[in-house]
């Protein structure tokens, strides 16, 4: 049976009849089936049902499925694109929203609640960390189509700590849904949310959702965006009834009023506008008029004419909302099939599609200079990995197609390592469930399988050597010790760390030669705590973590001379070496080391020795054992004997000139000071100067609005630890912080003596 | 030359002789002038020269981004650093920006009495002792005298100098018979000294036209290098 089902699917392929991906795993894979099982299978697929229930599947849980007419999908028309995000705060409904926007474009056949009570939790949330919360963090993208509009729905992460994760969302969205609770309004979160969609320049709609809870109220919300966001929010629809008596939204356009069957699904019954809301529906739209009139002359003049068309209206507010100077404010309950289809309609009216969408590219052999890329299909293709995912069958690279056009079997290079891939295998996803495709254009985001790569690597053709994020990878300033609790937590931490170094370029992982320990590192206390729960949580690795530790560097602050000669005589051949110069301060480079000698008092063959004897001593400065940096070494003298000298002789006399010259030179600590930006509402502006007055920060710059300020300070590192705890605290939780490593800079001299006294005592206790 | 010699040598010591020890604590100095021709300049190096005395300043700007107003602060230090050969320069440059601090508000949005409130904050939370307040791309034309009153009022409490620019728009070269622009005649109350800086076949010529409540000096004999934009002496 099982050699007859496979000459089917040869003999189906050969007729370019396109069978499910699944059929063929679960078919190779001889998943638990029967053999009456498989065949039916393999017919469900070539004649395009879905099987989701009642066929048996559950229990072999295909992965893959077919889904019918999708292979038929011919080029797409770049206008009719659409790359968006969906970004909320914690708790107002993105997931449930997601959904049901899943649902509509009918790529979902059941609806699932966030912790639903079937246990299958919604569509868009992927790590089983979010199942648990109810929360987003890692974003997938997932493809559905709205009216021959093809749209992909990227899951930003909503959590403010989740800063990698947020920033590549980011970067590939052209638009975004801003989700508000019609009860909670405008909360904290919320404000980050926004800042960080601000930073990006992404242009958003708002959706009030939950506006069925008791207390919901939009107009406040709407109200709320304004005062505490900035924005200048428009309503485009206002609600029929609230809480539980909502029906409904009036559209402010086409002044209308729209019904919701909400226990059927949510179908729309257009109706005119009830009497009672007539009025209100007048003076809202009066208000629309007038902020959608400032950005089109057209418009302006026909409202003054009275002729105004609906046309007119939206093209002015999409204009507005693309120069991310409106914002569209919607309205619904998500829960309740209230206001998600009109609001799948304002995505394909008032967001932009990619090529309305200005993007930069950086020039790596013109010193990464900006380079503006065309969403154009004819171009070299650049593409974007922005998102990797482990899966059963390999790696999953989510990319974003910025320029050009990529096909099954097209070369691209990665410009981060020259390497050069093939296009394998091409997919569409659909949060687990995917569709194999054979091409991808420009603005697109799809997904390849099998390409080794890292999240944030660029692929171009064409010979271009373009990146889109900058290849510059800042140093770790952080390190922290770990060890797995058990055997399993073991073995599964390798595949943890190995991933999430590919993930993050800025996190890294070795094994200390000296403690036989694994040692992550990253840019913060806060960076490494999430990769920790990350590895319990994805990987169940459980581990003990040591103190973190700052990368502390040690500089000479004046030029020392040496004269050392080394001799050894033990029996046999002796060793003997001098070696004779200075050493010196030097800004621009780690170390350099200069050959002066004159008249060959060091053979020739001995010179790389005596280099290799001082790089030696920069590994483990004298003072606190940490690297030594910014030091140049100048061989001016030296003496060997015929017999005695040798590579080593002259690396040990190296050593001890080094030794010798080191104190002299007056060797200071430096710690690493960040770059830290934190953000908050006004009122606790005081509170964070302080606090980073106590943290030994600089203050560099502050910037402020009605609401917000903005401080940058320059902040050393070893101050910086619990500082988000303590942020929260001094804030009510509303201010927020980023840090990067900014610079090397001098340690008081107090703390020097400390950090000083502390090695000592530790290499005490070692002895 | 030595950062002492530096100080002593600086032509803004000319500029203090000319104005009865300068502006002084609690006072507010201004340079007017059209725009696009050096106040931000002339504030800058009146700040580089006082952070160079060890002094700590605060930087208020009501216009530009502070990326741009630290640009022009390096610029200004390099430039000193260059032409007057100072020694240590890394160590100044140091010392110079652990005593700055930029503050940037849009003006629109933010009132003075916000400003002056962190302005608070910055002195007293976070422990900064300015002795001097810049405070560029305040509009003089959207403000009021109250404005400035409130400023002074916080300087003289704190015994501050500050230090204003006023742009002018062509239209607004309209001056009264002191030579004042028509626009700052409201304000005259609360400056203590004003300087106009005056375009003139190739140079910019600093004219004082209020010093305290002096009779007016003859001529500062002062003028802003228009390639390395520094206050500089006229040789004449």
């Amino acid at each position: 049976m099982t050699f007859g089902i496979y000459f089917i699917i040869l003999w189906l392929r050969k007729q370019n009849v396109q069978i499910s991906t699944a059929a063929i795993v679960l078919y190779r894979k001889q998943l638990c089936l029967s053999s009456k099982k498989s065949c039916f299978l393999v017919l469900a697929a070539i004649s395009g049902d879905y099987y989701t229930k009642g066929n048996g599947l559950s229990d072999c849980k295909p992965h893959i499925f077919y889904e019918k007419g999708k292979r038929k999908r011919m080029s797409v028309n770049i206008s009719k694109m659409r790359n968006i995000g969906i970004s909320a705060h914690i708790d107002s409904g993105k997931t449930t929203l997601t959904e049901r926007i899943l649902f509509y474009c009918q790529k979902i056949h059941a609806i699932h609640e966030v912790k639903g009570k079937d246990g299958v939790g919604a569509t868009m949330d992927s790590m089983d960390l979010e199942r648990e919360r109810g929360i987003t963090i890692a974003s997938a993208s997932t493809n559905v189509t709205w009216k021959d509009t093809s749209i992909n729905i990227i899951d930003t992460p909503g959590h403010v700590d989740f800063t990698i994760e947020v920033e590549r969302a980011l970067r590939v969205l052209d638009g975004a849904i801003l989700v508000l609770c019609a009860v909670g309004g405008v909360q904290s979160q919320s404000i980050t949310v926004d800042r960080q969609l601000k930073r990006y320049n992404v242009p958003r709609l708002a959706f009030v959702n939950k506006c069925d809870r008791v207390g919901s109220d939009p107009y406040k919300v709407s109200r709320q965006l304004r005062e505490k966001l900035g924005l200048n929010s428009i309503l485009m629809q206002i609600p029929i009834g609230l809480e539980d008596k909502m029906e409904g939204v009036v559209d402010l356009v086409a002044m209308k009023a729209i019904y919701f069957d909400s226990a059927n699904a949510g179908e729309m019954k257009i109706k005119d506008i009830p009497a009672n809301l007539a009025d209100e529906a007048h003076k809202r739209r009066e208000e629309l008029l007038d902020a959608a009139s400032m950005f089109s002359d057209e418009l302006a003049e026909s409202y003054l004419e009275g002729t105004v068309t609906e046309k007119q209206i939206m093209d002015a507010v999409r204009k507005g909302t693309l120069a991310l100077q409106l914002v569209p404010v919607f309205m619904g309950s998500a829960y309740k099939n209230i206001g998600v289809q009109p609001l799948i309609d304002s995505v394909l009216h008032y967001l932009p599609a990619p090529h309305e969408v200005k993007n930069i590219a950086l020039d790596l052999d013109h010193n990464e200079e900006p380079i503006e890329v065309k969403a154009d299909n004819t171009l070299p293709p650049i593409v974007l990995a922005f998102k990797l995912e482990d899966g059963q069958y390999g790696q999953l690279t989510y990319i974003r197609i910025y320029q050009g056009k990529i096909e099954k079997g097209t070369e691209i290079t990665n410009t981060r390592n020259k390497r050069r891939i093939r296009v394998g295998r091409l997919v569409r996803m659909h949060a687990d469930n995917m569709e194999d495709i054979t091409s991808a254009e420009s603005g697109d985001i799809v997904a390849l399988f099998g390409v080794d790569c890292h999240s944030g690597d660029t692929f171009t053709g064409g010979g271009l050597n373009y990146a889109m994020s900058s290849m510059f990878v800042p140093e770790p300033v952080i390190s922290l010790a770990i060890k797995p609790k058990d055997k399993k937590s073991e073995d599964n931490m390798g595949k943890a760390l190995n991933r999430f170094s590919k993930e993050d370029p800025t996190f890294q992982t070795y094994v200390d030669p000296e403690s036989n320990e694994t040692i992550i590192r990253g840019m913060g206390e806060l960076h490494l705590d999430i990769y920790i729960e990350r590895m319990r949580r994805e990987y169940s690795v459980e581990i003990d973590t040591g103190a973190p530790q700052v990368a502390y560097r040690e500089a000479i602050t004046q030029r020392a001379d040496f004269d050392y000669t080394h001799k050894k005589q033990t029996g046999g051949s002796g060793q003997y070496g001098r070696v004779a110069g200075f050493i010196e301060p030097n800004t621009e480079e780690d170390y350099t080391f200069h050959d002066e000698i004159k008249g060959g008092s060091i053979p020739r063959e001995y010179i790389p020795s005596c280099d290799k004897g001082f790089k030696k001593c920069l590994a483990k400065g004298q003072l606190i054992g940490f690297p030594v940096v910014n030091t140049s070494v100048t061989i001016i003298d030296g003496n060997s004997h015929a017999v005695d000298s040798s590579d080593i002789a002259f690396q040990s006399a190296a050593v001890g000139a080094f030794k010798e010259a080191y104190r002299k030179a007056k060797p200071e600590v430096l710690e690493p000071i960040m770059k830290v930006v934190v953000e908050c509402p006004n009122e606790f502006q005081g509170n964070v100067f302080s606090s980073i007055n106590q943290r030994r920060g600089i203050i560099v710059s502050t910037t402020e609005d009605v609401s917000f300020s903005k401080v940058e300070a320059d902040v050393p590192l070893s101050e910086m630890f619990g500082y988000s705890t303590i942020l929260r605290s001094i804030s009510q939780g509303k201010a927020e912080y980023t840090m990067e490593f900014h610079k090397y800079g001098r340690v008081p001299m107090s703390i020097q003596e400390e950090l000083i006294k502390k090695y000592e005592q530790s290499k005490k206790s070692d002895k | 030359m030595v950062k002492n010699e530096l100080i002593k040598k600086s032509p803004l010591r000319i500029l203090e002789k000319s104005t009865h020890g300068g502006v002084g604590a609690g006072n507010i100095g201004v340079f007017t002038a059209r725009e696009g021709v050096g106040k931000t300049a002339c504030l800058v190096h009146i700040a580089t020269d006082k952070l160079f005395q060890g002094k700590h300043i605060i930087h208020v700007s009501f216009a530009g981004k502070t990326d741009h107003i630290i640009a022009w602060y390096e610029d200004i230090f390099q430039e000193l650093a260059i032409r007057l050969n100072l020694e240590n320069t890394m160590e100044i440059h140091d010392e110079v920006i652990r005593n700055r601090v930029i503050m940037n508000f849009n003006q629109k949005g933010v009132s003075i009495e916000q400003v002056v409130k962190s302005l608070h904050s910055m002195i007293e939370q976070a422990e900064f002792a300015a002795d001097c307040i810049i405070v560029d791309g305040f509009d003089f034309k959207y403000g009021k005298p109250e404005d400035l009153a409130v400023f002074r009022g916080f300087a003289a409490k704190l015994g501050i100098e500050l230090w204003f620019s006023s742009s002018l728009k062509d239209h607004d070269l309209v001056f009264n018979a002191d030579g004042v622009p028509e626009v700052l005649v409201p304000f005259l109350g609360e400056i203590a000294i004003l300087i106009f800086l005056k375009p003139d076949k190739g140079e910019i010529r600093l004219e004082l036209k209020k010093d305290h409540d002096h009779k007016l000096a003859e001529d500062l004999h002062l003028v802003l290098d228009p390639k390395i934009l520094l206050i500089a002496g006229d040789d004449k």
